[in-house]
């Protein structure tokens, strides 16, 4: 090869190669990326959040065009289980007995879930969940049409687990609304306005454990005072100013009880008031009143069920009737304040076949020698049936439904003397509460199609609330 | 006018948001190809199986994420939007489904937010269209972008489909679509 060509080759070698490393330098091999970086969605500054935060209560709505319930509607229905936690309300207008059904006011569709309504002066308020927004929300509604009136809400995802909502909103005598939303979230509201007051976050705050199925404590409001039991890591029981939020006293988890379903009931026993909790572990007393608020007076621990929705339920100035379901039964609870201070013992104990038990609804003593229940599934024969026991002998039935008014796990209440009790599948059975039995008086399908009707109901100014898992309905049942 | 000129109306105007004009259209020039059916997915079927994105013939799939505004909820987490465990909800890439960056989203008021599909990007892997359906309310569903398929004889997506979901439509009703009644 001549040096010529050996010079041409090495020459266009070096062109090719400067080429080469020329178009490299300027290539750009991510020309076609594109880059996603925060803030590509316009989120205002400020806004921004992580996937696990709750601000309780951040969004609200008002419903302006909506009218306001009548003034004259002054009735109340303000918690779980009504007046006095009681589950029987009296002195009410007098019950529409004639010919013909209950006439449904109005439906309202709801999230899936249990949630049940409280009524104060015109208003209900049911803490629903809305599931294309993830979000608690507190939906205040008029009494005689069921419009909204104004929702107050707050993001908080979850997974779908018999259904979303639980509890029932309790409202004070001052007008303030608290709910818990079933992850333990804490949220007080002007019952007006909708205006919101405070927040607790139970998880974080108290470190409490939200049980499996979610929160089902319905909050207590005694006076002006909010009762919790967030059963956490050091704090048993919180008494909260319904006001400004502030904690007036807490008493300590020494006995380790976690958060059951259950609600804190008040009671005299002993003669001193009690703030009484049935969480998963034992059950406590706390004094309501006086130098010793706050103090755990007594803990039984002789009692453990995994699971208790049901509450305690006082049966006279010593006993306490404790059930529960999946099988746990019942137990009775003897506190005694003597010589050697509080004693609390579980005097006996049975299986769901033996005796009175509950799986969900709390049981109502009516007329201090009835106690009225719907035995659990697993109650034997007389299982899902209206039966009645002498607290004397909570093993054998004074009376029971016939055999095909089987309600599952749906709710009652007395008004006036009379029992409603809604199967869970939406028919309603009213019954004339008499010495030593009952006597039916009617039944009426009011949730056609009705599925899982577990929320319990409320009643106030002539109009009945029942929800099933996706509505609500209003049924006038007094006269005129 | 040609039935592949037709259909790349129709699709323009579901993804340009005239969804409430197409039915008419559809309706309209049924008449022209009378008769003639389509490979659609029956969404209430679809499994999100993954197999619309590797096995159609195209080289990236006909198949798309559709969206119906009508039915989504605007949420701040949306299951579709972001993955699952996410701790952050911004738009950093790490935290998105979409692994081609089809879905992009818009803040509109707190707290809702607007979510479009970039169809040239999507590939139909349906993992958006998963993550909507558990941990929301399915407003993001798989379609078989008429504009876009060949309408093989025998689809080969429908012969591996696993719930059957695809299968022969008439032209009339070419979509299957969630915000239409
Ligand atoms: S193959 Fe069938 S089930 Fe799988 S993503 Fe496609 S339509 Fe859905
Ligand atoms: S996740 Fe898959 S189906 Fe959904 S938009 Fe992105 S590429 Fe399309
Ligand atoms: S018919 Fe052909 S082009 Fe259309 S979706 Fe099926 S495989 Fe893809």
């Amino acid at each position: 090869m001549s040096p010529r060509t050996v010079r041409l080759i090495t020459l266009a070698t070096a062109v090719v190669w400067m080429v080469v490393i020329v178009v490299w330098y300027l290539y750009n091999p991510s020309a076609n990326l594109t880059s996603f970086e925060p803030g590509a969605d316009m989120r205002p500054e400020g806004t921004e959040r992580k996937s696990d935060e709750v601000r309780i209560g951040e969004f609200f709505m008002a419903h302006e065009d909506v009218a306001m319930p009548p003034a004259a509607l002054s009735d109340s229905w303000a918690g779980f289980r009504g007046p006095n936690r009681t589950g029987i309300v009296t002195h009410t207008i007098p019950i529409s007995l004639m010919e013909g059904d209950f006439q449904t006011m109005w439906t309202i569709e709801t999230g899936e879930g249990h949630a049940a309504p409280a009524i104060w002066r015109g208003r209900v308020y049911v803490l629903d969940y809305d599931e294309r927004l993830s979000s608690d929300a507190l939906r205040c509604l008029s009494l005689t049409t069921g419009e909204e009136l104004w929702r107050r809400w707050y993001r908080v995802p979850m997974k779908r687990n018999h259904g979303f909502s639980r509890t029932i909103p309790c409202v004070s005598p001052d007008g303030q609304v608290v709910t818990i939303g079933p992850e333990g979230h804490v949220m007080a509201c002007d019952a007006m306005t909708g205006k919101l007051l405070w927040t607790i976050d139970m998880k974080r705050r108290y470190g409490s454990e939200v049980p499996f199925w979610y929160a089902g404590q319905c909050p207590l409001v005694s006076g002006d005072e909010l009762v919790l039991a967030p059963a956490g890591k050091d704090t048993l029981m919180v008494g909260i100013d319904v006001l400004t939020g502030i904690t007036r006293w807490w008493a300590p988890n020494v006995a380790g009880l976690k958060m059951s379903h259950s609600s804190v009931m008040p009671m005299t026993l002993g003669g001193t008031r009690t703030y009484v909790y049935a969480g998963v572990g034992g059950v406590c007393g706390v004094a309501a009143d006086g130098d010793a608020r706050g103090q755990v007076l007594w803990t039984a621990k002789g009692w453990q069920p995994s699971v208790i929705a049901p509450s305690p339920m006082q049966i006279d100035n010593r006993r306490v009737l404790l059930v529960a379901g999946y099988g746990a039964g019942g137990a009775l609870l003897e506190v005694n304040h003597g010589g050697i201070g509080w004693t609390a013992t579980i005097s006996e104990q049975y299986k769901a076949e033996q005796g009175l038990s509950s799986e969900q609804q709390t049981p109502i003593l009516y007329g201090g020698d009835m106690i009225l229940t719907i035995l659990p599934k697993n109650g034997g024969g007389m299982r899902e049936r209206i039966c009645i026991y002498n607290p004397s002998d909570l093993h054998h039935t004074v009376w029971n439904s016939a055999s095909d008014e089987r309600f599952g796990l749906g709710p009652y209440v007395v008004v006036d003397g009379r029992l409603f009790a809604l199967k869970e599948s939406g028919e309603l059975y009213v019954y004339q509460l008499e010495r030593g039995g009952m006597t039916l008086l009617r039944h009426q399908t009011v949730l056609p199609d009705g599925a899982d009707a577990w929320g319990p109901m409320a009643y106030a100014d002539g109009m009945l609330l029942l929800r099933d898992a996706t509505r609500i309905i209003c049924l006038k049942i007094s006269e005129g | 006018m040609e039935r592949r000129e037709f259909l790349r109306t129709c699709g323009t105007l579901i993804t340009g948001g005239g969804l409430a004009s197409l039915g008419g259209v559809l309706g309209s020039k049924a008449s022209a190809v009378e008769g003639e059916t389509m490979w659609q997915i029956d969404p209430e079927r679809c499994l999100q199986c993954g197999r619309c994105e590797t096995e159609c013939v195209m080289r990236v799939s006909a198949v798309k994420c559709f969206h119906a505004n009508q039915v989504c909820g605007y949420c701040d987490l949306c299951g579709g939007y972001y993955r699952e465990g996410v701790k952050e909800l911004n738009t950093a890439a790490e935290n998105l489904m979409c692994p081609t960056g089809a879905i992009t989203r818009r803040f509109v008021e707190e707290p809702y937010f607007e979510y479009t599909i970039d169809e040239d990007l999507c590939n139909g892997c349906g993992k958006c269209v998963k993550g909507c359906s558990s941990f929301g309310n399915g407003s993001l569903f798989l379609q078989i972008q008429q504009e876009r398929c060949l309408q093989c004889n025998e689809c080969s997506i429908a012969k591996v489909c696993v719930s059957g979901a695809i299968q022969r439509v008439p032209v009339g009703t070419a979509y299957k679509l969630k915000d239409h009644a």
